[in-house]
């Protein structure tokens, strides 16, 4: 639609300091806000959707500070892809080997575990933010491939 | 055997991972996987189908909760017909899909969980828990839509996001008002406290009509329907036939779960207004969406807008609401979405071996690609509802129910969609076999159907013309089965009249 030969210009990476020194001073912060999110999801408000975005923004913040190829190439695209899934089918394993137990689907309380409820409940926050964190990653490098370059993404 | 009604969720959906996974390892797996896990599904359905019908509903509640506070899933007749039609629908279009594509692994993930979506949907006795599927069979479905190369399929697939998002979030502000209302999510906790609430309460009603109009969105009821036919004409034709055969269905089961299950016969009774507007609405989709649909000239937006009208059908059994038509909707609901999908798989089959997408192009198509265009005829004429075929003993049973009910004015509308029906098929099976065709290059005068074996890969698969064929036979071969289905769906539709 937009054959437009003036394109915008495009905001270049800026290798500043503050930010990188920001950045590598806060990361193992916001990384433990985002556990301490996710492990408050059974009994007060947290939980695996807001500690994985947490856990997410901090993939953002090293792009953000390192650019954006830079981080991409670190991480590559079989880490996000990877939680995603182990998130879902530790979610799945929880619900069916409670049925395998004997149990309903997701019926915590037939594990043989010290206050399986409140503790099942935290793994499968856990998975929930293993899911969010990936996606949000993920999301992150594909809008920025589109703004940055044209060049296919095939993931 | 109870477990399996929780699995009908969680197989696709693990079905889905395995495909993500195994996409990192290996390209082109995902369509095996989807295979496997989707026959799987299948018998899952169908042993539930079989516990179920004629006899006691299933109901489970996740995770050992007790019913008003955890989630329940039931599974009754209706529920267990839609969970095995989204089963073995969703395994026929991967015959086809196989050879037509999309083959991306992508694609298969997103598939597995639109069927999860589907599944969840068809069988959650819970009304956020039926929000959350609805949410999970919108995005995908959305997904796929755009999932075509260029900027058509994607323009259309940001289309149905905009207005899809609309109808999901009217339900959802539709849900709050219920819960507001009663301070209960489950289905059949929501029924009697409604009753106790008072049927003439302003929150009851804004919840009934909020949610009946965010259903209308996904069905595609006349006035908003605008998603629908960019959507189906922009899609791949495996993806256009996959939605039109199963999304809007499942949606319009949603309604009849929700105006039945959780407001019930007596609401309807105490609220005429509310009868009224499915009644109008119903009317309306179907006069519309047949007008439309004759003046079509692209084969994929004139099957989009017969579903328009088709889907008024169903709109209007639920608003006549007694055991025939309701019997009735249940069996078009299921013979649509055959007939339907087959449509578009023709319509995709019949363009790959010509290039024909107009209604105009298929001039002369009978000496072209007979498979195709024979099985496109087939269904055309199940849908238009001749004898043997099931879009007849549908209809039939809609009609019966509305005479029943002396709802006259949809009796007559109901017929008329037949003759309507006829004129936007009739033009094209005529120019298929009475016409020749206009241009005599065609695309390639060796690509006919079977005649290809010399190429490196054929355009059309034994496994698409098969698929297309299957379907043809199915809609003529289910009604024969179809009256007999109703008898045993009886107790079923019974129970969620009284």
């Amino acid at each position: 639609m937009s054959a437009d030969p003036v394109e915008e210009p495009q905001a270049p990476y800026v290798e500043s300091p503050i930010i990188m020194t920001t950045v590598r001073v806060i990361t193992p912060f916001v990384f433990t806000l985002g556990l301490f999110v996710m492990f408050h999801g059974a009994d007060s408000s947290g939980g695996g959707f807001q500690g994985g975005v947490i856990v997410g923004t901090v993939v953002l913040m090293l792009g953000i500070a390192f650019g954006i190829e830079t981080t991409r190439d670190w991480i590559g695209t079989t880490i996000p892809v990877g939680l995603v899934g182990l998130g879902v089918v530790a979610f799945l394993l929880a619900g069916i080997g409670s049925i395998l137990l004997g149990g309903a689907f997701l019926q915590y309380d037939v594990y043989p575990i010290y206050h399986a409820a409140k503790y099942g409940m935290e793994f499968v926050e856990l998975a929930i933010g293993l899911i969010v964190a990936g996606v949000v990653t993920g999301l992150f490098f594909v809008i920025a491939s589109e703004t940055t370059d044209d060049k296919e993404v095939d993931q | 055997m109870s477990d399996l009604a929780p699995l009908l969720v969680a197989l696709p959906v693990f079905g889905s991972v395995v495909a993500l996974l195994a996409g990192l390892a290996r390209d082109r797996v995902g369509w095996a996987v989807a295979v496997l896990t989707l026959v799987v599904q299948t018998a899952v359905a169908g042993t539930l189908m079989a516990d179920v019908l004629g006899s006691e509903a299933i109901r489970y509640v996740v995770g050992g909760f007790t019913v008003p506070i955890g989630i329940e899933l039931v599974v009754d007749g209706l529920s267990a017909t839609i969970a095995l039609l989204v089963a073995v629908v969703s395994l026929g279009v991967l015959a086809y899909a196989r050879r037509a594509g999309p083959r991306s692994n992508a694609f298969y993930v997103i598939y597995l969980l639109l069927v999860a979506g589907l599944s969840g949907m068809s069988i959650t006795g819970d009304i956020f828990n039926m929000y959350v599927f609805l949410e999970i069979t919108g995005l995908t479905a959305y997904a796929l839509v755009a999932s075509g190369d260029g900027g058509r399929s994607a323009i259309a697939g940001l289309k149905y996001l905009l207005v899809g998002t609309v109808g999901a979030s009217l339900f959802l502000l539709g849900i709050g008002f219920a819960y507001i209302a009663t301070g209960t999510l489950n289905m059949g906790d929501l029924a009697t406290q409604l009753a106790e609430v008072g049927y003439g309460s302003p929150l009851v009603l804004a919840a009934f009509g909020l949610l009946v109009v965010g259903l209308f969105v996904k069905i595609a009821v006349f006035p908003l329907h605008t998603w629908q036919p960019a959507a189906y004409a922009g899609a791949p034709d495996s993806v256009s036939a996959f939605i039109s055969a199963l999304v809007s269905t499942v949606a319009a089961y949603a309604l009849i779960r929700i105006v039945f299950t959780v407001f019930g016969t007596e609401f309807l009774a105490a609220t005429p207004l509310a009868s009224t507007v499915l009644a109008a609405g119903a009317v309306v989709s179907i006069v519309v969406g047949s007008l439309l649909a004759v003046s079509q000239s692209e084969l994929k937006r004139m099957l989009a807008y017969s579903s328009v009208s088709q889907f008024g059908l169903i709109v209007g059994a639920v608003a006549v609401g007694n055991v025939v038509a309701l019997t009735g909707a249940a069996i078009h609901l299921v013979g649509h979405a055959i007939m339907k999908g087959g449509l578009f798989l023709a319509v995709g089959l019949v363009n790959d071996v010509t290039g024909a997408r107009t209604v105009d192009e298929y001039a002369g198509l009978a000496k072209r690609s007979p498979v195709g265009a024979a099985a496109f005829s087939v269904l055309a004429v199940a849908m238009v509802g001749v004898p043997p075929a099931v879009g007849f003993v549908g209809k039939w049973y809609i009609a019966l129910g509305a005479v029943e009910a002396g709802a006259w004015p949809l009796v007559v509308v109901i017929f008329a969609s037949t003759l309507l029906t006829l004129a936007y098929f009739a033009r094209v099976v005529e120019r298929i076999y009475f016409r020749d065709s206009t241009e005599t290059s065609g695309l390639a005068p060796t690509a006919t159907d079977g005649g290809e074996d010399d190429a490196p890969e054929p355009v059309v698969s034994v496994g698409m013309r098969a698929t297309v064929v299957a379907a043809a036979v199915v809609a003529v071969a289910l009604g024969a089965v179809a009256a007999g289905y109703g008898d045993l769906l009886e107790p079923t539709i019974e129970g969620l009249l009284s």
